[in-house]
């Protein structure tokens, strides 16, 4: 086997530093290192890195990164979901009319709108694998039909496209918390008290600490992303995931049912939308038609920022959250910079492009692709 | 791979300290922001802008403008958490959603900022916010004066023309105007969007299957700018009534040409310069004025157009 | 070797009023290498097609060890034992090379009564199946696109036959490879043929298929024109039969012989 041995050689020259190094995450790595580097230096005195500026990104970030884990397996099954801003506004205002506009108990609320919510994203999949259609035009359809009712359906119950009223609904309700409370707030009094955070100076508050706790949005993040990378990397579904996206007909060759994996990850998808919706309305206490445009773009933004390959098949779902974390960071930060906001886009934009250019380089590298 | 990252370091590292120079080195003096509900999109906030920065200018101080890309107000409760974390000695912001911005905003006033509510937002929820003041034109009132004004021309069914549908706010405009005439809004307010031709069609479509349609309301330049175009293509400029909200280069072109009866000025610039005033001395000085100031309506109509002419869409 | 594994009986199939399979008759002992040749459009994809379930036959019989087979679906084909290694690899060059021998077939390890991936199974596995077929691989993790075509082709067939085949469908393995690699390929059937696994082995290569072939099988335009034994028949012969007859041979003369 002359040739194996030949191969063997060739291959022998990538150091052994540089094999480690190179990873899916890499970008996301880099990246996430080079923001908090760059923040630091010009933003450190801003309020940036106090307590309430750092939970003021995390945050962001981390409802980035919920939406973010959707998109990226979802990507990494070959398929698209233009539809999660949508999603997101639409599942918000269904909280609002089953919880507040019908006063259903708020849990029912939830259960039904979270069932109502994964049957759209059952019926995008559901339409892509049987029609063969792209996924970007079928979800786009979806797009616009989610945006449509939760303008009319508001419009036509009540009058208003925005609905308040969810936090009374939600007062005393077992499942409501645990999408929209806060968790450790002893430990911030507590940090509050010592001085390390700063607390209210006046007002009903006065002498809490300004940042009163972990937001439940938080917990969730992490949970999803633990959850995201152990399917994606350790179990049989996962290796699914992959096979389905790197190439639907030699995976459906080798016995994978592609067919149920891409529906079962535009389901997960509508999943995470709906879980990003709960916890904001739960927060702010309405919903309004205008919530969560555009947010498809973020997700798929960050993903692409973690080191995902838009047409599916490779991916991480580590990478998709640093890529929420850079991209959440970079938002809150530039504020916090002095820089002037319309400019946002335009670092957006640069920031883009480096990580898919560094990315498409490590994944080069790695795979072998030309 | 490292001399990519290097680039990418260098130019990164370039680009922004070039775009901080201009912003850090402008004031010494005290920081204020303020927070827009409006997306990117909306040309009216900027005299807002303009009206900041002239006010920023003669008080030497340092005022930035941020608002959520997208108009999502969710997002722009973020932005006021964000705001109230860089410690500004003072935040202007919107009140255009009670339930979403209502917390942020107080949380901020909490820490010891002072907050002015400008533009969207009613007497009482600024009051239970804890904000010092509201310098704007209560939204209800002023379409009421306006429905009196259309009813005294004799007009008795309107469309609502209403690009921030999710505004509540502003569709208190099309309510008060309907009680202002005496009639039920019903479906008589339609949702256009932010697309000119979209807005331009869809006020095309409502007025050919409602024909007996007496006058037009629309909300601003956004809805008003394609609305004008969509009266003279169809004929019907200057015979159809026509009001709108705020003033705009095409809108004031309009009232002098007579495709628009009025426009109602707020007055945006008064809502952005005074309450940095009002800030800038009262952090100096501890002077505060003692009400809400109501930055209008003031009716325009041809015959007073020298001034709005000469900077709308600038100062006016 | 008394009985074949697999033996086809007339099998015909009609397309609409296109009659791809004229009555074509193959049998394939345990441990011999069936050379199917024909030229493109000779009817040998549509008969793999048959043989791996992907088609009924319109006509025709299949008996498998024995006994008639009536497939539904290709993976009753692979059930059975046979299987199928593509022209378009199912392989997936983004994915690890232990990801891709287990696609579809995953070891399962349970921790905490949940089922995972077992990597280390699955790692140790592929490695020591590709050092059986002579790869050494820079690690299970590797990429496939980091690999050769010939490897890939290698890759593919260790995992039909760590997967249990018995007959093993190669189509067209070498149409794409240089000369090496050719090589490598032909000494992987030849290791195949030899752990007792019956190949059929498609092309439209003499050369390759003299190299490792024990009978041929001729198609042209749906029909069988005849099996030889290795040995009873000769390269040119072979290469007229894929052709149809005279019309080569005429050209052949002008060409010297290279074709």
């Amino acid at each position: 086997m002359s040739d194996a041995t030949q191969t063997d050689e060739r291959i022998k020259d990538i150091s052994r530093l540089r094999k480690t190094l190179i990873r899916p995450e890499l970008g996301g790595i880099v990246g996430t290192i080079a923001v908090f580097t760059f923040f630091l230096l010009f933003a450190f005195d801003s309020g940036m890195f106090n307590a309430q500026g750092v939970m003021n990104w995390t945050v962001v970030s981390a409802q980035f990164v919920i939406i973010a884990v959707g998109a990226c397996l979802l990507m990494i099954s070959g398929e698209f979901d233009l539809s999660v801003g949508s999603m997101i506004g639409f599942a918000g205002m269904m909280i609002a009319i089953f919880g507040v506009t019908l006063d259903w108990p708020m849990w029912s609320a939830i259960l039904i709108t979270f069932a109502i919510c994964i049957a759209f994203g059952a019926l995008n999949g559901y339409i892509v694998v049987r029609t063969g259609l792209p996924s970007f035009i079928v979800t786009l359809a979806t797009l616009f039909i989610l945006r449509g009712f939760t303008i009319f359906i508001p419009q036509t119950l009540e009058r208003k496209t925005i609905i308040g009223g969810i936090r009374e609904a939600a007062e005393g309700d077992w499942l409501a918390p645990v999408f929209g409370s806060k968790i450790f707030g002893g430990l911030f009094q507590w940090l509050g008290d010592m001085g390390v955070i700063g607390t209210f100076t006046r007002g009903n508050r006065t002498g809490e600490p300004v940042v009163d706790g972990i937001p439940m949005l938080i917990i969730w993040a992490l949970l999803l992303v633990a959850f995201g990378h152990i399917l994606l990397t350790r179990t049989r579904f996962g290796n699914w995931i992959f096979a389905s996206g790197g190439d639907a007909d030699a995976a459906r060759n080798s016995g994978v049912p592609v067919n149920k994996v891409k529906i079962l990850m535009f389901m997960f998808t509508a999943f995470c939308a709906t879980v990003f919706a709960t916890c904001q309305v739960m927060e702010f206490g309405s919903a309004g038609a205008d919530r969560g445009l555009l947010k498809e773009f973020e997700a798929i933004i960050a993903v692409v920022i973690g080191g995902a390959l838009l047409t599916g098949g490779y991916g991480s779902v580590i990478g998709a959250a640093l890529g929420a974390l850079i991209f959440g960071v970079v938002q809150q930060g530039l504020f916090f910079a002095g820089v002037e906001s319309s400019l946002f886009r335009v670092f957006l934009g640069v920031i883009l492009l480096f990580a898919v250019i560094l990315n498409t380089y490590i994944r080069r590298i790695i795979t072998g692709e030309r | 791979m490292t001399s990519i990252l290097k680039n990418i370091a260098l130019a990164a590292t370039v680009a922004t300290t070039a775009l901080l120079g201009t912003t850090a080195a402008q004031a010494e003096g005290e920081k204020y922001i303020l927070v827009s509900h409006a997306p990117d999109s909306d040309s009216w906030w900027n005299t807002i802008k303009n009206g900041i920065a002239l006010a920023g200018e003669q008080m030497d101080v340092e005022v930035e403008y941020r608002n959520p890309p997208t108009g999502d107000l969710a997002d722009m409760a973020r932005i006021i958490e964000q705001a109230a974390a860089s410690q500004p000695d003072g935040i202007i912001t919107t009140l255009a959603d009670f339930d979403v911005l209502s917390g942020p905003i107080r949380a901020a006033v909490d820490q010891g900022i002072n907050v002015i509510i400008m533009n969207s937002g009613t007497p009482e929820q600024v009051r239970e916010v804890g904000a010092l003041m509201f310098v704007g034109q209560p939204e209800y009132d002023a379409g009421y004066a306006a429905g009196l004004r259309a009813k005294g021309d004799g007009i008795g069914s309107f469309v609502c023309v209403n690009h921030v549908i999710s505004n509540t706010v502003v569709a208190e405009r099309c309510r008060g105007f309907a009680d202002g005439l005496g009639v039920d809004l019903g479906s008589q307010m339609i949702d256009s969007g932010q697309d000119p031709a979209e807005i331009k069609n869809r006020v095309t479509a409502y007025l050919t299957a409602n024909p007996e349609t007496d006058a037009i309301l629309t909300l601003g330049p956004t809805s008003a700018d394609p609305t004008i175009a969509a009266v003279k293509e169809m004929g019907i400029a200057g015979d159809i009534y026509f009001g709108t909200f705020d003033l705009g280069t095409e809108i004031v072109n309009g009232i002098k040409d007579g495709t628009i009866n009025w426009g109602i000025d707020q007055q945006p610039f008064l809502q952005a310069y005074l309450p940095v005033v009002v800030l800038t001395n009262y952090d100096r000085y501890g002077v505060l004025p003692g009400n809400n100031i109501n930055s209008g309506p003031g009716f325009v109509t041809k015959d007073a157009l020298g001034k709005v002419e000469e900077f709308a869409g600038q100062y006016r | 070797m008394s009985e074949p594994i697999i033996r086809m009986k007339d099998i015909e199939k009609h397309f609409g009023s296109v009659i791809a399979l004229a009555g074509v008759s193959v049998d394939v002992f345990a441990g011999e290498c069936h050379c199917l040749l024909g030229d493109n459009g000779a009817g040998k994809s549509t008969f793999i097609k048959t043989m791996s379930g992907v088609h009924k036959p319109t006509k025709g019989e299949i008996i498998f060890e024995g006994k008639p087979l009536d497939f539904a679906d290709p993976r009753d084909a692979i059930a059975a034992g046979i299987a199928t290694v593509h022209q378009h690899l199912a392989m997936i060059p983004l994915m690890s090379v232990s990801r891709n021998f287990f696609m579809g077939n995953e070891p399962i390890k349970k921790v905490a009564g949940l089922r995972f991936f077992d990597h280390d199974y699955a790692n140790r596995v592929t490695m020591e199946e590709m050092k059986k077929m002579g790869i050494n691989l820079r690690g299970p993790d590797q990429a496939v696109g980091t690999l050769s075509g010939g490897e890939r082709q290698t890759v593919a067939i260790a995992r039909a036959v760590h997967f249990g085949a018995k007959v093993l469908i190669l189509d067209e393995p070498t149409s794409a490879l240089g000369v090496r690699q050719t090589s490598n390929v032909l000494a992987t059937v030849d290791k195949v043929r030899k752990a007792g696994i019956g190949v059929v082995f498609i092309t439209h290569n003499v050369r390759h298929a003299m190299a490792v072939g024990d009978r041929f099988t001729v198609l042209n335009r749906g029909q069988t024109l005849g099996t030889a034994t290795r040995g009873e028949i000769t390269p040119e012969e072979l290469q007229d039969m894929m052709a149809g007859g005279q019309e080569l041979a005429t050209l052949e003369g002008s060409l010297g012989g290279t074709v």
